[in-house]
């Protein structure tokens, strides 16, 4: 049940990556136990450092929300995101018209 | 004349039987609306599993809608195949399998998720219609039929979309998508007008046997391809898919996406089946092969922004629907040459199937999980989500599969499908692959960000209260998440038992039009 | 040439329907453009089944002799006059909810969901 898919030009075998992915994930395991022999949970050294001030009891005020992921990338593509949010205006006539659109696209390519 | 002939209507006929019958049980009370629902249900997917192993074991399945035979002669001797005819060949059944099994999922979350709302018999009327329509556009053997299959499935999806009708923005995206899809569909009838004014036939193999490629011809492609195309939600014109799926109930998006995968059948039936060969290595095949690389990415670059769970998810959706584009694609551009074929038109065609099948197993799980949050946590934005890992495990860990498997992280059934994809697309063109794995890399980007929003982090206070869903929709997210990891565990079997067969049967436009018109072809 | 121009008056139609969809802004206009374009798809049909010269295809009314036209896409049309129907009756009620929701019948003011 276990036998291989062969693509193209490389093969999928489940079992081989299984195996290679208990090696690794032992060998990972056994890194991350070598620690410091004087580390205990739940105590003092498990606190997070919020500024040298007291760590608010509510979750919510101490998230990072979901908006802030990713500012970078959309400052970066700043420009591709304007002419994008441009194109997805929210008119609903507009959405037509890109259909109309793409069939004259297609109907310039099948005339030539 | 067994039973088993009959099946390919009953797929079609147990639903609709449902969908009408369910207001009347409904006047009975809650329970026997509920037993009637899962009822038909599971009927739906035991008819379409054994419809699956008939057409496996003996053949394409021709059914005439009225009892005899389908190749009677006319008063001339001539033999047309002139009534309503229901053609299944693999790739058909396997279609209607996987639609059953989105319909129970689907059927068995709503029975909590919906409860606290009024009108349910007509909820359920209107979800076991949507279900008859896209399992008679998979079955159906002539254009017509589709066209009118296709507008039962829109106009059921219509009233679901906008079901929640005290919401403003529910009834606005029912009004988009039924703007765009009227017209769409308006298109497809005209290129069925093109065809039949041609060959005053509408039966997909009769027209197929005697196809010349002329300007009507390539006018009735360009319409039907197009509109098909946005009916599936492939860039230029997805821009009702986001809307649409964000604002329908959880357990209506997940049949939706099976019913945009319908249409992403009838599109490879009309391009495989009807035009075949002329229209391999030509401008079409290389439309839909740049039509799903601007799906790709486009879907997935505004899935990254999102800040709505569900409307990220859509978006991933029109990037999928890229990846079968591409796929597909592919291989219709190598469909006339047969080395081409062999080096890797059948591994891009099997890879787009393949990726068909899952995808329409983790999507609608992302769905449903998505609608276990809004059950639970009243709320769709994920800057105000947090921290429930702890409270709904069972939800985060389905989640955790779906969101690995839709990111083609090996090992789930998501990677095989892409690894086919990327090796075959490569031998075309480089910068396909390219296309390919970015549009993974952002697909990974954001279902990370959706993870740690809504389940890490630190617990808030407003979601003390949160517990997990109510037992029946775990259930209904079990059955899909039991599929996907039983494609993850038996990859190569589930290739050469669901995907091969289909494979061949869509390259096959022989053997489908031999089917209909008796080896007169 | 003239033997042409129902289908050209019938491209003309469609194109004009299309027309009122893409440009304007009221939504009853919208849906009255949808309606022109389903009877322009639906009269394409009828056209392509006409034969010069031909009765009506009832067997036992057309006459004997002579040629009928084609039943088939008058069946097909009468479908597809069905489903238009009820399209229509949907699409007019959704306006009539919209209207309650957003005080406006203009689409470029149903813009919520976006981005």
């Amino acid at each position: 049940m276990f036998s291989t898919v062969v693509s193209g030009y490389g093969f999928w075998n489940l079992f081989s990556w299984l195996t290679f992915f208990i090696c690794i994930a032992a060998l990972v395991l056994w890194f991350r136990s070598q620690g410091r022999k004087d580390y205990k949970e739940d105590s003092p050294q498990d606190e997070i450092f919020y500024g040298g001030n007291p760590v608010p009891r509510d979750g919510a005020d101490i998230t990072v929300p979901a908006s802030s992921a990713y500012w970078g990338f959309k400052k970066a593509l700043r420009g591709f995101y304007v002419l994008l949010d441009s194109w997805h205006s929210g008119v609903a006539t507009d959405y037509v018209a890109w259909l109309v659109f793409t069939v004259a696209i297609f109907a310039l390519l099948l005339a030539f | 004349m067994s039973w088993t002939n009959h099946l390919p209507a009953l797929v079609v006929a147990v639903p609709l039987f449902g969908a009408f019958g369910a207001p009347l049980v409904s006047k009975a009370g809650r329970i026997p609306r509920n037993v009637w629902f899962i009822l038909i249900a599971v009927l739906t997917a035991l008819f379409s599993l054994l419809l699956w192993q008939h057409v496996n074991a003996t053949g394409t399945a021709v059914y005439v809608m009225g009892g005899s035979a389908w190749n009677l002669p006319l008063p001339s001797g001539m033999q047309l195949p002139v009534r309503i005819l229901l053609e299944v060949d693999s790739f058909g059944a396997l279609m209607a399998l996987i639609g059953s099994i989105c319909t129970l999922a689907g059927a068995l979350f709503s029975l909590q998720f919906m409860e606290k709302f009024t009108g349910l018999d007509k909820y359920v009327a209107l979800y076991l219609l949507l279900t008859a329509g896209m399992q008679g556009m998979v079955l159906t053997g002539d254009l017509f039929n589709l066209f009118v299959f296709i507008e039962i499935a829109s106009v059921a999806s219509f009233g679901l979309v906008a079901f929640w009708r005290d919401r403003p923005e529910a009834v606005e995206a029912g009004f988009k998508y039924m703007l765009i899809s009227t017209v769409g569909v308006m298109f497809i009838l005209f290129a069925i007008a093109f065809l039949y004014g041609r060959y005053n036939v509408v039966n997909m193999g009769a027209i197929g046997a005697n196809l010349q490629y002329g300007l009507p011809e390539k006018v009735a492609l360009i319409f039907l391809v197009v509109a098909l195309a946005m009916k599936c939600g492939s860039v230029p014109m997805h821009m009702w898919t986001p809307d649409a799926y964000a604002e329908a109930p959880a357990a209506v998006t997940c049949l939706l996406v099976a019913v945009s995968q319908a249409s992403l059948y009838a599109l490879f039936r009309v391009c495989f089946s009807i035009y075949g060969m002329s229209l391999g290595s030509s401008a079409v095949a290389w439309a839909i092969i740049v039509l799903g690389c601007l799906s790709m990415f486009i879907g997935v670059t505004m899935a990254v922004i999102q800040k709505e769970i569900k409307r990220l998810m859509a978006y991933h959706s029109v990037s999928q629907v890229g990846y079968m584009l591409l796929g597909l694609g592919v291989g219709l551009l190598a469909l006339g040459n047969p080395q081409e074929m062999s080096d890797y038109g059948m591994t891009a065609i099997k890879g787009g199937l393949f990726h068909l099948l899952n995808y329409t197993m983790y999507k609608p799980l992302l769905f449903l999980c998505a609608g276990a949050l809004f059950y639970a946590a009243k709320s769709r934005n994920l800057n105000d989500l947090g921290g429930l890992a702890k409270k709904m495990p069972y939800t985060t860990v389905l989640f955790v599969l779906a969101a690995a498997a839709i990111a083609g992280l090996p090992p789930f059934n998501g990677y095989v499908s892409k690894l086919l994809i990327y090796e075959s697309s490569f031998a075309v063109h480089p910068i396909l692959p390219v296309v390919a794995m970015v549009t993974s890399m952002l697909t990974l980007a954001s279902f990370v960000k959706v993870f740690q929003t809504a389940f890490l982090g630190p617990e808030k206070e407003v979601f003390s209260s949160v517990r997990e869903v109510p037992q029946s929709m775990l259930l209904g997210m079990g059955l899909l998440a039991l599929v996907i990891l039983g494609l993850t565990f038996f990859p190569s079997w589930s290739l050469d038992h669901f995907i091969t067969p289909a494979a061949e049967a869509l390259v096959d436009k022989a053997s489908y039009v031999g089917a209909v018109l008796g080896g007169g072809f | 040439m003239i033997g042409n121009l129902p289908y050209v008056i019938v491209g003309l139609l469609f194109v004009y329907g299309l027309f009122a969809v893409i440009f304007e802004r009221n939504l009853v206009k919208i849906a009255v453009g949808v309606s022109v374009v389903e009877a322009a798809a639906n009269l394409m049909l009828i056209v392509y089944g006409y034969r010069s010269g031909g009765n009506i295809p009832v067997f036992t009314l057309g006459g004997e002799g002579g040629s009928f036209v084609l039943p088939t896409p008058q069946a097909l049309t009468l479908t597809a006059i069905v489903i238009s129907l009820a399209t229509s009756a949907l699409m007019l009620s959704m306006i009539m909810v919209l209207y309650r929701h957003y005080g406006t019948l203009d689409v470029r003011e149903i813009r919520r969901l976006r981005g």
